[in-house]
């Protein structure tokens, strides 16, 4: 037994501390972990539109699980979801990275610019994902008239409509809200490494690039590797730029695991299959939020 | 010398600031647009002339977007209510106490945060069925509050870490009990936190479309989020009209940071960076 008085100030646990936090977790049980528990239920039995209402459903057994793992959907969304969340993840990563250095020096309007930048991050997904459809329309579109402006281009090219275009736009999209998020976290961590770091290795003879490389990236690793954590997360979960911009299509082009289990559900009222896709999908996030808890302890305990 | 070079920075950063933000003067330039405007080629940079028809016309001159904008009001004020009423607590017990399972308890509000969101909107829609909570206001704020609560807890237990223990115990001895301890003491500490856990809880719930999608199935319920969706479905879109009921769905989000960055920012990045 640990001694009850760990910390002053720290008094042995009366009962009443319970009742101060056990409303919000009763809520997160209720709100949360209950919905999941139930999905896992609902991935073992027949559920279409009669039982969602009226309850039941036949079970099922692995039926649900095998049809997801065995077909050609379920696939094809896991490769798009990862290739999807990777590029978008490195992309956003470099470019919030390079955000962050330009603005770790010091020059006059620094704060209104980071600011300004944060704007694309603090917009609402629904409203961020119209401009982009608006932004990037074949006959009408800015990004169109801008490039034929420049003569990089003769003929419209519908971007959301071909499936190598439509990846990309949903990507850049994604990229655009998400790399100041980055900034802002490497940016903390930019100004947390001291002065005289860099000063020292200037005196030494290093010059920018070497002690970009050599001294603030390895700095930087504990943040990066958050910011990382975090991006992959945040874009692996992503639902609304992509329902918005493309549904998922053309054809499945842009179909990642969260648009697939939505239409699963909610166009086709597989609820059975649907709810077998989520389970599967969010082994993914949970394995990534156990080893970041991990992380996020260590540090505190350190 | 070393001046001079600042101000190239500044200059620079200002290009790529504005080019950066393209997409959101080119949402603000295409509302103040008049209908034919939209489809020059090439498009015009400037709204020549400038109107707010469509501001007068699809916003405050459509039952459905103004419906929108109402439902989502109730649904954020209630939400940011419901989130306040138990993060406050939980957080003040989590900092306070050395409760058995608070890992168990962080962990959980960390777990919350990260999992995507249809996958609770997919058994919700079932359980709300069932429940005869399909299209009720209660539904969504529950919904929200899922998402709202964790974020909110982690926001308001470094503030409750602040308050020394003895101050506490102290106001303990002259008579407080536990909870006037927590109301009369702690609470006003938390203030600042309260602030931005009100307006991101408010605005995470305005913007917010999976549970709204997922959840309503009737028009009057919808949140303006979905309307938004809904006004692009249309064949021959009016994009005039799309940009200015997205320009008013994003006000309040350009209020809150032109007025409380630091509670907007301090409460997103300290929500994602700390468990």
């Amino acid at each position: 037994m640990k001694p009850s008085r760990a910390r002053a100030g720290r008094p042995s646990v009366p009962p009443v501390a319970y009742a101060f936090v056990l409303p919000a977790v009763l809520f997160m049980v209720a709100t949360v972990l209950y919905p999941l528990a139930f999905t896992v239920d609902l991935s073992f039995r027949d559920v279409g539109l009669r039982e969602i209402v009226a309850g039941g459903g036949e079970f099922a057994g692995l039926a649900n699980y095998r049809a997801e793992l065995g077909g050609a959907e379920f696939r094809s969304a896991l490769w798009t979801s990862m290739v999807y969340t990777v590029v978008s993840v490195a992309l956003s990563f470099a470019a919030g990275l390079a955000l962050a250095v330009f603005l770790n020096h010091r020059f006059p309007g620094r704060g209104l610019l980071r600011s300004a930048l944060l704007v694309a991050w603090v917009l609402p997904s629904v409203v961020s994902a119209n401009i982009w459809r608006w932004l990037l329309d074949g006959t009408y579109g800015l990004l169109n008239a801008a490039l034929r402006g420049l003569g990089l281009l003769d003929a419209d090219v519908f971007w959301l409509v071909q499936p190598a275009t439509a990846l990309a736009s949903v990507i850049v999209a994604t990229v655009w809200s998400t790399a100041p998020f980055a900034m802002i976290l490497l940016l903390a961590g930019l100004q947390s490494i001291p002065g005289p770091v860099h000063e020292a290795a200037t005196i030494d003879g290093a010059g920018p690039w070497q002690r970009f490389s050599r001294i603030t990236l390895p700095l930087l690793r504990p943040v990066s590797v958050t910011v990382l954590l975090l991006l992959f997360v945040t874009t692996f979960k992503t639902f609304d730029t992509i329902y918005l911009m493309t549904r998922g299509g053309p054809g499945d082009a842009t179909t990642i695991l969260p648009i697939h289990a939505y239409l699963e559900a909610f166009s086709f009222f597989r609820f059975g299959t649907g709810a077998a896709a989520t389970t599967i999908m969010l082994l993914i996030p949970l394995a990534l939020s156990l080893f970041y808890f991990r992380a996020l302890r260590r540090e505190e305990v350190a | 010398m070393k001046g001079s070079r600042a101000w190239l920075s500044t200059v620079l950063g200002v290009v790529v600031a504005g080019a950066y933000l393209v997409p959101v003067y080119w949402m603000v330039v295409t509302s103040l647009k008049e209908p034919g405007d939209i489809f020059a080629t090439p498009p015009r940079l400037l709204p020549a002339p400038a109107t707010l028809g469509a501001y007068t016309g699809s916003v405050l001159g459509s039952p459905g977007v103004l419906r929108g904008l109402a439902n989502s009001t109730i649904i954020g004020l209630a939400t940011t209510l419901v989130t306040l009423a138990l993060a406050l607590p939980a957080a003040y017990g989590l900092a306070r106490f050395r409760i058995r399972f608070a890992n168990a308890v962080l962990l959980l509000f960390l777990v919350a945060q990260m999992i995507p969101a249809i996958n609770v909107a997919l058994p919700m829609f079932v359980i709300f069925s069932r429940l005869d909570m399909v299209n009720t206001y209660a539904g969504l704020v529950l919904a929200n509050c899922s998402l709202a609560l964790p974020l909110a807890v982690t926001v308001l237990r470094p503030y409750f870490l602040t308050v020394p223990g003895e101050v506490v115990e102290a106001a303990r001895v002259d008579g407080c009990g536990h909870w006037s301890a927590f109301w009369r003491v702690a609470l006003p500490v938390s203030v600042p936190g309260m602030v931005t856990v009100a307006v991101v809880s408010f605005l995470g719930a305005w913007g917010e479309f999976v549970f709204a999608l997922s959840l309503t199935t009737r028009e009057e319920m919808q949140p303006v989020s979905v309307v938004l969706a809904g006004l692009t479905n249309a064949f021959g879109t009016r994009w005039n009209d799309v940009m200015a009921v997205s320009a008013v769905v994003a006000l309040p989000i350009f209020l809150a940071f032109l007025f409380l960055q630091r509670f907007v920012v301090g409460g997103l990045t300290a929500g994602a960076t700390k468990g």
